[in-house]
């Protein structure tokens, strides 16, 4: 028998080390989350945190289902749940805005919307197709410093903050999904080489913030006079403590203008899941008039579309903002964030 | 392996009392001989580096033995495969006649030697008293009490008191650090006892008072003892055996006096301290050198050597035929270091060499003045190498 | 002696202490092959990154990759990484090296106190520090505000490291520039300053890998770094071509940095040459300009240190009680100090084959696995995150989108905290010891256990302790990989404040400073026991 004394240290020695790998090979199976449950449904979640918060409170308290959800941004979710394919954990998908909901659905990852879910959303607020349907609405808007911009100073069209006199004035947040759906909105009516013009105007004359509630916090702090932003960040303000908003005055392009663009928030169900029924009865929730009342009762102000219920009281009713009539089936988001790249926003 | 392959040499001349245990092939041995720790043709490699190229040694009961050598010799892994912290590549090494290296092997911690390293390795997380009971049998002290007063005793026996039992090694001296380690190896009552240069890293008087202290203890308890040292003194003042390694070879095995005053080759002879080296005309056992006729014992050659003397052999005297001028020389207290020239033409045309410059040492600093003409004899045999 | 990713060449020499004399030996031998699988298996799993950038590089072609890399964006992003590193990084040496020689070489009044308060601004985490400042002055933005809060956070991985060798430097060879006739700022700037070259060019280093790698900081105050640009496509793609262009052009950036370092260290080392006690240091008596360093030192301390504080604090009391009751934020601790044990953890045990080999048998093998170690650790978190989700996603679907993934990100970005302090704390533990050991009767793993493990835990403890801190401080790599429903403090803070919920940010800002406190005064008394090595 021949036993080398360094034969015993290197097992001693591999042990240990298979052992540290093995504690980060194994971890997963011993630390999953304490909440882990077999009938759980996971969610990722575009859409703002505290909304979705709510409707899977309310889901939960009604059905007995958990949910557990993944925080992201439309379009870095849509593609993750592209390239995860039939692997994704995803049960359900919700966004903010249409353009990440076309994409999985043109990648022939969402299962049918049920039947009773569609019949509680108006037809305009849903794909032709029935993969996904609206959950909720928000609107384009130009929230300006009232203490420096009057009325008529107002740009009348989205297309003008390309003009020089908009030079270093105006705001947004292009790296956010919100206004990428604004510039998706922008390519189906106006067309590519439009758009692609704009954006490199846009480059030149807009300050860039990280979120819509940074950049009206800057027009309110008079940094810059003007921000294309969606609606809800200033009630949301407004609703709260006012203090970035005290100075802000919204200007809504309406005349079925670019601006004046209304952003379907969608919601599917993967045809991965497991739980279809389970998922199937979140939709129906969210859609639903419990889940719609969230919106018209609580602090997120997007618009309820469903349903029958109104919107909340403090908005502009949707019927009169005259947006333009756009097939969310056609908004397009992957060109959209080729031409900001290539334009120099992203 | 050049000597000990032509056996036991007789004795003769040998002034101090042990008898030479030079090491022979093992058959050679009367039957009787009581070897404790047998190497035979054991070699060790590194790589392409070969560090052993063929060892054999056998070391008595009771013996002591300094391997002795330059760094780089070998002599501490030849240390550490007789531990059992390496394996020979080739040979075996057997402890009271059983193999523990070579076709079987016995782990470092079954083979109950004792080891001691250059600076102690104690345990810097334990205390004294944990360090000496560390290798403690369990089943032999039982209790925190019989472990206590066996820490005691081990502590005695190297001449520490009970009070440094709660120290730290860090709180202690060096040569305090390696009377604990003796203590802590001797806890398990080894039979052989290993030691690495234990007393290099000490200051020069310590290192002798530490050196006697530790040999003092293994004599006492009896245990065989190998160590490893590059320093000859230490090697020659601590052993009654002597091995002399170089290159991974032992090139000399033989008791001090021996291989001190009648070393294998010129480079032990340098390596094992000063010597006076001339060239030299071998007759029959007289060689004539610039220092004149000096007395060879065996010679193995003859024609043209190099005789070899030790510095103290040579004499300043009051009459003698052999004169040197001093050059210069140099005064550390109880003697003196002289260099003398010796003269350029030997008396006799067919004596080699003249005009040799030795150093030799001197007790009367007076007596070297530079430019002084001095009177020199040699006493004693030399001994003599073939010309390389 | 490096807070964060330690520069190769330094933390590649076998320490000193022990096992100095006899390391020679032991290198001789080979080592045993578990150990190099096992070292090498890691040092494989940390070249993954990079792989995962070169071979994105190839799968975009050519031509794409190169219409990416090469568009005005790109300038754009380099421009303004290049200007904040050219202002930085100076301004943090000046600080840095100011305050420690103020510290340490001159009579202070207060410089015990002086030397922590200047170390402390490590405790609070750039996007905190970054918040504090925008929500007081929310114009702060572009490359001036960028400079100013990237000096405030990162000028202490100057300070220490300058600080440690100049409490260790040798004051006899002042004392001899000052006998050859050099007046004290002579003897600073020609013999002080050269000493202090590898402190210098190592904090450096360390300074512009976090300009490099930080997100949050930077994007709190809307200045486009390639890591908030690569953040930004990734939010618009998930991981698209444009994400893992930029992703390549800030590796190389990386990489490059890591070259100049190198090159600027040099090969030189500045030690103390033969032994005997060092006397201590005199202090150059500051006369009438004991007021000003006051004062200057006083401003540092109140904008790094007392701004932050002061705005956290003020947040948190007009939240009042109510933002410190939420479920979240106990969920967010829980899986912040969970997290943060088990990198800790695993980050330890990886670390131990690499600090073992590195230790006993040191040599060419590794040496370059350590080096794959730091290469990879001076890559941006974004750059390892985005590595990890694609490999996992393509390769190993059943380890996407777990803690295991995070776990191991964390490792490849945190393993020479772990592997510095590990290699020091075996090299206290020589092979020698744990012979002594066998030799007196113990079975080989139990002497490796009983001497060389229990040896080495006091420095792996630390090691660990440094890894945790920056785990709980981590947010890129997190929010990229961090499995569904769990959040952490960092994450949630970033939520929260990304929405403007300063008062509901603040106790997650309470609590991450709470919990780095403690292991930046570790990591800061551990720099002054490592300079002398």
């Amino acid at each position: 028998m021949t036993f080398r004394p360094r034969a015993l240290a290197s097992i001693a020695l591999a042990a240990a080390a298979a052992l540290g790998l093995a504690a980060c090979g194994a971890s997963p199976g011993s630390q999953q989350q304490p909440t882990e449950d077999p009938n759980a449904l996971t969610v990722y979640n575009a859409q703002h945190e505290s909304l979705t918060k709510e409707w899977i409170e309310g889901f939960t308290a009604e059905t007995g289902i958990k949910v557990n959800y993944r925080q992201g941004s439309d379009t870095e979710m849509s593609n993750q749940i592209i390239q995860e394919g039939a692997d994704s954990p995803a049960d359900v998908f919700l966004t903010e805005n249409s353009p990440a909901m076309t994409q999985v659905e043109n990648a022939g990852l969402f299962a049918d919307v049920a039947a009773d879910t569609a019949a509680q959303v108006p037809a305009e607020y849903r794909p032709s197709t029935n993969k996904w349907t609206g959950i909720a609405a928000r609107s384009t808007v130009f929230v300006y410093d009232k203490t420096k911009l009057t009325e008529d100073k107002l740009p009348k069209s989205l297309l003008d903050l390309a003009n020089p006199e908009w030079k270093g004035r105006w705001a947004a947040s292009p790296s956010g999904a919100d206004f990428q759906a604004i510039v998706s909105a922008l390519l189906e009516l106006k067309g590519e080489a439009a758009t692609e013009a704009w954006l490199t105007a846009m480059k030149e004359n807009s300050k860039a913030y990280k979120g819509n509630s940074t950049a009206m916090k800057a027009v309110n702090a008079g940094e810059v006079e003007g921000a294309v932003i969606y609606h809800y960040y200033y009630y949301g303000d407004q609703a709260k403590t006012g203090e970035n908003s005290t100075n802000v005055g919204t200007h809504y392009f309406k005349n079925q203008d670019p601006g004046a663009f209304v952003s379907v928030s969608g919601g599917g169900v993967l045809k991965s899941s497991k739980k279809q029924e389970q998922a199937q009865a979140l939709l129906k929730f969210i859609t639903g008039k419990k889940g719609q009342e969230v919106l018209q009762k609580g602090t997120s102000f997007e618009y309820a579309i469903a349903s029958g219920v109104p919107a909340n009281e403090k908005l502009v009713p949707l019927a009169e903002l005259k947006a333009p009539v756009v097939d969310p089936a056609k908004l397009n988001s992957a060109k959209v964030t080729e031409l900001m790249t290539k334009a120099g926003l992203l | 392996m050049t000597e000990q392959k032509q056996g036991p040499a007789p004795a003769a001349g040998a002034a101090r009392p042990p008898e030479p245990r030079i090491a022979p092939a093992a058959a050679q041995a009367p039957e009787d001989t009581d070897w404790h720790l047998e190497i035979e043709g054991v070699t060790k490699a590194f790589g392409a580096l070969q560090v052993l190229a063929g060892i054999d040694l056998t070391v008595l009961r009771a013996g002591t033995t300094a391997i002795v050598g330059p760094s780089g010799s070998g002599k501490t892994t030849l240390l550490r495969l007789i531990a059992g912290f390496e394996a020979p590549d080739a040979g075996r090494i057997l402890l009271d006649g059983r193999e523990v290296a070579g076709g079987t092997w016995v782990p470092a911690h079954r083979r109950n030697v004792g080891y001691v390293a250059q600076d102690g390795a104690l345990f810097p997380h334990l205390s004294v008293g944990q360090n000496v009971a560390f290798g403690l049998d369990g089943a032999r002290y039982r209790g925190r009490r019989a472990v206590a007063a066996r820490v005691e005793e081990l502590l005695h026996m190297v001449a520490l008191d009970g009070s440094y039992v709660r120290r730290r090694p860090h709180e202690l001296s060096g040569g305090q650090q390696q009377r604990i380690a003796l203590a802590r190896a001797m806890a398990r009552e080894p039979e052989i006892m290993l030691l690495d240069e234990p007393f290099s890293a000490l200051d020069a008087g310590l290192r002798v008072a530490t050196r006697r202290a530790i040999g003092r203890v293994l004599a006492h308890a009896g245990v065989t003892t190998v160590l490893v040292t590059h320093d000859q003194a230490e090697a020659l003042s601590f052993a009654d055996q002597v091995a002399v390694m170089r290159g991974g070879r032992l090139v000399q095995i033989g008791n001090p006096f021996v291989v001190y005053t009648r070393p294998a080759d010129r480079a032990t002879a340098e390596f094992l301290g000063d010597a006076v080296i001339l060239d030299a005309w071998l007759e029959g056992s007289l060689a004539m050198c610039s220092l004149g006729a000096i007395p060879v014992r065996r010679p193995t050659v003859q024609g043209r050597v190099q005789l070899m003397l030790r510095p103290e052999q040579i004499r300043i005297a009051s009459d003698s035929p052999i004169h040197g001028t001093v050059l210069d020389w140099d005064y550390f207290g109880p003697e003196s270091s002289v260099r003398i020239k010796l003269p350029e033409r030997p008396a006799d045309p067919r004596i080699p060499g003249g005009g040799e410059v030795i150093t030799i040492r001197h007790w009367n600093a007076a007596m070297a003045r530079a430019g002084m003409d001095l009177a020199l004899k040699v006493i004693g045999e030399g001994v003599a190498f073939p010309v390389v | 002696m490096d807070p964060a990713p330690a520069p190769a060449p330094a933390a590649s020499r076998p320490g000193g202490g022990l096992a100095a004399p006899r390391a020679a030996r032991g290198t001789r031998s080979r080592p045993p092959l578990g150990l190099i699988a096992a070292a090498c298996l890691v040092a494989a799993a940390s070249l993954v990154p990079l792989g995962f950038v070169v071979a994105m590089t190839v799968a975009t072609g050519w031509e794409t990759a190169f219409a990416l890399i090469l568009r005005p964006r790109t300038g754009e992003l380099l421009g303004n990484t290049l200007a904040l590193m050219a202002l930085t990084v100076p301004l943090c040496v000046l600080l840095g090296v100011g305050g420690a020689w103020l510290v340490e070489r001159t009579a202070l009044r207060g410089h015990r106190l002086w030397a922590v308060v200047l170390a402390a601004p490590l405790a609070i985490p750039a996007f905190v520090n970054s918040y504090a400042w925008v929500s007081a002055v929310p114009s702060l933005e572009g490359v001036l505000s960028g400079t100013l809060i990237a000096t405030l956070s990162y000028y202490p991985l100057v300070y220490i490291p300058a600080a440690a060798t100049l409490a260790r430097l040798d004051p006899a060879i002042e004392q001899s520039g000052a006998s050859l006739g050099l007046g004290p700022w002579a003897v600073f700037l020609r013999v002080v300053l050269p000493q202090l070259r590898i402190a210098i060019s190592g904090g450096a280093l360390l300074v512009a890998l976090h300009l490099l790698a930080e997100y949050g900081a930077f994007a709190m105050i809307r200045f486009d770094t390639f890591t908030t640009a690569i953040m930004e496509q990734y939010r618009s793609t998930f991981n698209g071509a444009a994400a893992n262009m930029l992703a390549s052009v800030l590796v190389a950036a990386c990489l490059a940095l890591l070259l100049v370092e190198a090159r600027v260290r040099g090969s030189a080392r500045y030690a103390r040459l033969g032994s005997g006690a060092q006397a201590v240091p005199t202090r150059l008596a500051l006369g009438t300009w004991q007021a000003p360093a006051q004062a200057a030192l006083g401003v540092v301390a109140a904008l790094a240190v007392g701004v932050p504080l002061g705005i956290v604090g003020r947040w948190a009391a007009a939240g009042g009680p109510g933002v410190w009751q939420t479920a979240e934020l106990g969920r967010a601790l829980g899986s912040s100090l969970g997290l943060g044990l088990l990198g800790a953890l695993a980050a330890t045990a990886v670390a131990f084959p690499i600090a073992f080999l590195a230790v006993r048998y040191a040599g060419r093998l590794s040496h370059g696995l350590e080096l794959a170690n730091y290469v990879t650790s001076a890559l941006p978190g974004i750059v390892v995150a985005l590595a990890l989700v694609t490999v996992s996603l393509r390769s190993v679907p059943g380890a996407y989108q777990t803690t295991g993934l995070l776990v191991a990100a964390y490792v490849l970005l945190f393993l020479p905290r772990a592997l510095v302090n590990l290699r020091a704390g075996l090299s206290q533990a020589p092979k020698e010891l744990e012979e002594a050991a066998q030799a007196l009767g113990t079975p080989p793993l139990l002497a490796f256990t009983r001497v060389t493990l229990r040896l080495s835990a006091p420095a792996a403890a630390g090691g660990a302790a440094l890894v945790f801190l920056a785990v709980v401080n981590e947010l890129t790599a997190t929010l990229l990989l961090s499995p569904i429903g769990t959040k952490t403090l960092a994450t949630e803070f970033w939520s929260l404040s990304s929405e403007i919920d300063y008062r509901g940010a603040a106790p997650y800002a309470i609590l991450m400073i709470a919990l780095s406190a403690p292991m930046t005064y570790l990591l800061f008394q551990q720099s002054k026991k490592a300079a002398g090595q």
